[in-house]
């Protein structure tokens, strides 16, 4: 029989109990858009700080960044140190190899264009590097998306062609087409500029070139005097603060944690383990950003999260409200042919819950869709489905339900049947 | 006649207002409702507007977004004050750490060496990692992390720098080492010192070999002001750092519409939450609509009453909306930004407006068909 | 003079005939009570004469006007103007206080008047009730509220559902008065029951069966109290 009125509200109070499912699969379906939008917040945004370039460099241990800052000329820049070229594809070797986006190796050397002192840089430009595990394609068109080129962006197979920064080019009045005169060591070749970057910083006085080209022209084969690596990291903490300062500090355990995390220290420290004598520094200036930009919009979508939840819970808790108080004849009637209160609390509560069931199947699937609107218009990718948010919507429906249905419940035993009856 | 229309309309009044207060458990559940929807679209919205700002400020943690170099004679401290009036306007100037350049030798080994003044350079750059302290004192150095590898010296030795004065004579000085920085970048080859300290060695008063402004502000507006600057301030030549300043308005702007879009979806979703709730209240109704109807209300009476009730508990729902709206986006600001929120004034018509909307749109309907139904079946109790 | 006039209505609910070929003529200031069981056809034709409904078929004429060809507003302004009612529930706007709720009827008909209103109260004593809710009411109190209603606006006819259904004995005997007084001062009264002792105060008796008027008695006794 209880079955049979569960079934008789469920078909014949179609309206209300339509009305709830209606509000709980829009409260679960915001619910499960913004947690999973939460979730996976951290990862769509890590790749959206890529933007900021390399967040790692790799250079030969004892060489120095004895580069030169706003163009002021540096005698002992150029390092004598070099890394291994066949080397550079270990990185993707390492046990955070799916967090490196992108790395190029560098070789820089002081030269002459048309018999002026000027820094030559060989390097990856949309390189095609082959891995035991596939293809993975790198290079500095990747890295340096801020780089607004005139002409074109130079190809890796480019013997006769150079990409000029913006500041050399117009101090020497060069433009797109011309034709310069490189001095490498003591190779000499005649070039076309190929393109004119403006990159906002001291790379506008360079000449790039492929590295396969300047190694040829320095005579220093599979040699590269740097690499820089995009790695997605996970912000510091004091874990990580304790290892940059000294990792042998670290007890057994920690140390574990540490390696298996993505922290920029980690990554770091897995690059120097498969590069022959390389150290891998974090550029501080952007792996430190990285993660205070990070933290600061989990955070910010997290108490948008709370919010929208906490709005879900309140708007299906008061609609549940408001939907029973609507019958208090009905449970007038029930109680006064001797239903007690135990009856009719198990009664309403079921079909809340079989309604809000429903409900909130269909509002997932929804928030799913939501969610991948939400990814593909902002970050033109998909958001990942975390199966963890399932439980934590179910349970939160539960509980919402029982909550809303708390005073009305409430109100609904202290009625008198008589007193409902008779239409007071 | 006046009289009449006052009395018809005084207990027009007393019936909206009774039927506000003396339902009170029906009237909260209603209001709350409407109270929820109206925060969440002016917390929303706040949080919406206030975002780029904040997450702006936040960029700065990526350092300069402007470095002004001499073009030609040389700059000083007055031109570098002249290029500031060509900031933009909007934004707020974090930062301006100016450096003065030179070499000098510890060990036979050459270095740079770098003047600048470290209360500046901590605004600047604050992805700075020092170990120890900046210097505080004359006579004190930081030294980056390359160079104090190759002396093999540590935080607290006293080193002898010497170099070439600025009348081709030889300077010669002990400094401390207060501190080693570490930053990943080239700073870790630099020697630093207080601007004051450096022109007591080398001489030149005033001089300035780059600035490094952090300014919050869109790319545009930086690009902007270095053309300005280029064009007003001669002895200085302003560059965006690209990589800083386009890079931050690509993440930017994608936070931004991320906001936007969980905003639009979370005000879509709670509208209709909102309005649900509100026609489960006014379905309860429907026996008293039918009584008003039997006694004689035509449908524009019933209608015109749930008018008012429900302007009046939009318009009570949307201030506290608004009031709770602004505490929400505040505490996320304090919690994510540790930064006071500005109050939009615009959004007090805006939210007012909406929850009336939205209210008596979600209760018109029920009501025009509560008003619709034969009130002899409403009567009769089904 | 006649108030109302029902000729050859009939009533279908799909296929269920609940009134057929009623002719009924109602003269100014009597007293009718309508009577038979459940199933009767009693609640439609309360509806009906309430213009709370119109008959399949039929003319309806109230005041001299045929309120089948009016539509469901004209409907509503004829409530409003010429019928007062009165319900088995009571049926009283449940926040307004007793005083309100008479003057919820004149403000719905032309304008409130709160001495108007408080007279009709005085009227059916409950002046010093004035200011309760209709929780605060007993039934018997609630139903002379609804009275004192349906009388404000001092109909052309006044309907009464089963007025005493949901009343103890007290309680009826002070609303059988109250009608009783109405009808005394001229009013036209049909009272629609099943209960034969609140029938036998009416002038005239109507008896439906099946949807049709068995018989029409004449109550002798209520009769001579009309007399008098």
């Amino acid at each position: 029989m209880f079955f049979r009125m569960i079934k008789g509200v469920l078909i014949r109070q179609r309206k209300k109990m339509l009305m709830i499912a209606v509000t709980v699969a829009l409260g679960v379906s915001l619910a499960t858009a913004v947690l999973n939008v939460m979730l996976d917040v951290g990862d769509k945004v890590n790749q959206e700080l890529k933007a900021y370039g390399a967040n790692i460099n790799v250079i030969p241990r004892g060489a120095f960044l004895l580069n030169d800052l706003y163009g002021i000329d540096m005698e002992n820049g150029i390092s004598d140190k070099y890394l291994d070229e066949s080397q550079i594809g270990n990185i993707k070797t390492i046990f955070w190899s799916f967090n490196i986006v992108d790395f190029t190796p560098y070789l820089e050397l002081s030269g002459k264009a048309n018999n002026e002192k000027v820094k030559i840089v060989g390097t990856w430009f949309n390189y095609e590097l082959k891995l035991e595990t596939g293809e993975f394609r790198t290079g500095m068109k990747n890295l340096k998306t801020w780089w607004q080129v005139s002409g074109a962006w130079l190809e890796d197979s480019d013997a006769d062609a150079v990409m000029v920064g913006s500041i050399y080019a117009s101090r020497n009045g060069i433009k797109t087409g011309d034709k310069i005169t490189l001095n490498v060591a003591d190779a000499v070749r005649e070039f076309t500029v190929k393109g004119v970057f403006d990159s906002g910083s001291s790379e506008d006085e360079y000449v790039y070139l492929p590295l396969s080209v300047v190694q040829e022209m320095a005579g220093l084969a599979g040699k590269v005097s740097r690499i820089e690596v995009s790695a997605l990291t996970t912000p510091d903490n004091e874990l990580a603060l304790k290892a940059a300062q000294d990792i042998k500090s670290l007890s057994i355990k920690e140390y574990e944690t540490w390696y298996c995390t993505a922290y920029v220290s980690s990554i770091s420290y897995q690059i120097e383990e498969v590069i022959t004598d390389a150290v891998a520094k974090p550029i501080r200036q952007i792996a430190e950003s990285e993660g205070a930009i990070l933290d600061k919009t989990q955070l910010l979508m997290l108490l948008i999260t709370v919010l929208s939840l906490a709005g879900a819970a309140v708007g299906i808790t008061n609609l549940v409200t408001a939907s029973v108080m609507e019958r208090s004849q009905e449970i007038g009637l029930l109680k006064a042919v001797g239903a007690k209160d135990s009856a009719v609390i198990l009664l309403i509560f079921t079909e809340i819950l079989i309604t809000s069931t429903v409900g909130g199947i269909i509002g997932y699937f929804v928030g799913l869709g939501f969610a991948q609107i939400i990814g593909q218009t902002v970050f033109s990718s998909a958001i990942a489905i975390k199966a963890m948010v399932i439980p934590i919507i179910a349970v939160s429906v539960f509980v919402i339900t029982l909550i809303g249905s708390i005073p009305s419940i409430k109100m609904l035993l202290s009625l008198k049947p008589a007193e409902v009856l008779h239409g007071r | 006649m006046e009289g009449k229309k006052f009395k018809k309309y005084k207990m027009y009044l007393k019936m909206v207002t009774s039927s506000l207060l003396r339902r009170r458990s029906r009237m909260i559940v209603a209001l709350l409702a409407i109270i929820i929807g109206a925060t969440i679209l002016s917390g929303m919205i706040t949080v919406y507007y206030d975002i780029p700002r904040q997450m702006g400020s936040e960029m700065r943690s990526y350092g300069a977004n402007l470095v002004l170099i001499p073009s030609g004679e040389g700059m000083t401290a007055d031109d570098v004050n002249e290029a500031k009036k060509y900031f933009p306007t909007s934004g707020e100037v974090v930062g301006i750490a100016a450096y003065r350049y030179s070499t000098g030798k510890i060990n036979e080994q050459p270095f740079m060496v770098a003047g600048t003044e470290f209360d500046a350079v901590k605004k600047v750059s604050p992805f700075w990692h020092v170990t120890g302290s900046y210097p505080s004192a004359s006579g004190e150095i930081l030294i980056g992390q390359d160079v104090a590898e190759l002396l093999h010296v540590l935080t607290g030795d006293i080193v002898t720098l010497y170099g070439n004065a600025g009348d081709s004579s030889i300077y010669s000085a002990d400094l401390r080492i207060s501190g080693i920085v570490k930053t990943g970048g080239t700073e870790e080859g630099f020697i630093y010192m207080t601007l004051s300290d450096l022109e007591g060695l080398i001489g030149g008063t005033g001089k300035i070999d780059a600035a490094e402004c952090s300014i919050v502000a869109t790319a545009s507006e930086i690009d902007t002001a270095a053309a300005e600057i280029a064009a007003r301030v001669p002895a200085v030549s302003a560059y965006p750092v690209k990589k800083v300043t386009s890079s931050e308005q690509a993440v930017l702007s994608k936070l931004t519409s991320l906001v936007l879009l969980v905003t639009i979806v979370v005000l879509i979703l709670t509208m209709i939450c909102v309005s649900t709730t509100m026609m489960a209240v006014v379905a309860e109704r429907r026996r008293e609509i039918g009584l008003k109807k039997a006694i004689g209300a035509s449908n524009r009476n019933i209608i015109v009453e749930f008018l008012g009730e429900n302007i009046f508990l939009g318009g009570l729902g949307g201030a506290f909306g608004i009031l709770f709206g602004f505490l929400f986006a505040q505490a996320v600001s304090m919690n994510v930004f540790s930064r006071g929120i500005t109050f939009q004034p615009l959004l007090i018509p805006v939210t007012l407006a909406a929850s009336v909307v939205i209210t008596v749109a979600a209760c018109l309907l029920p009501v025009r068909n509560a008003a619709e139904v034969d009130p002899a079946i409403v009567l009769r109790g089904e | 003079m006649n108030v109302l006039e029902l000729k050859n209505i009939s009533k279908i609910y799909g296929s269920l005939k609940a009134l057929s070929e009623i002719d009924l003529v109602v003269k100014k200031g009597e007293w009718l009570a309508i009577m038979g069981p459940s199933g009767s056809g009693k609640t439609t034709m309360m509806n009906i004469i309430g213009c709370l409904d119109k008959p399949s078929s039929g003319s309806v004429i109230l005041d001299g006007k045929d309120i089948a060809k009016e539509n469901a507003a004209g409907l509503t302004a004829i409530r409003r103007d010429k019928i007062g009612l009165i319900f088995q529930q009571f049926h009283l706007v449940n926040y307004l206080t007793a005083l309100e709720n008479v003057m919820v009827a004149q403000y719905y008909h032309s304008m409130p008047d709160e001495a108007e209103a408080l007279q009709a109260l005085e009227k059916v004593g409950l002046k010093d009730r004035a200011k309760h809710l209709p929780a605060q009411l007993s039934g018997g109190e609630q139903q002379r509220v609804c009275i004192a209603r349906a009388l404000i606006n001092s109909p052309m006819l006044i309907l009464a559902d089963e007025p005493t259904g949901n009343l103890d004995e007290a309680n009826e005997g002070i609303v059988m008065d109250l009608l009783q007084g109405l009808h005394d001062d001229g009013s036209t009264v049909i009272v629609v029951t099943h209960d034969p002792e609140v029938a036998e105060k009416a002038q005239r008796t109507v008896i439906l069966e099946h949807g049709r008027i068995a018989r029409i008695i004449e109550n002798s006794s209520a009769e001579k109290a009309d007399e008098t």
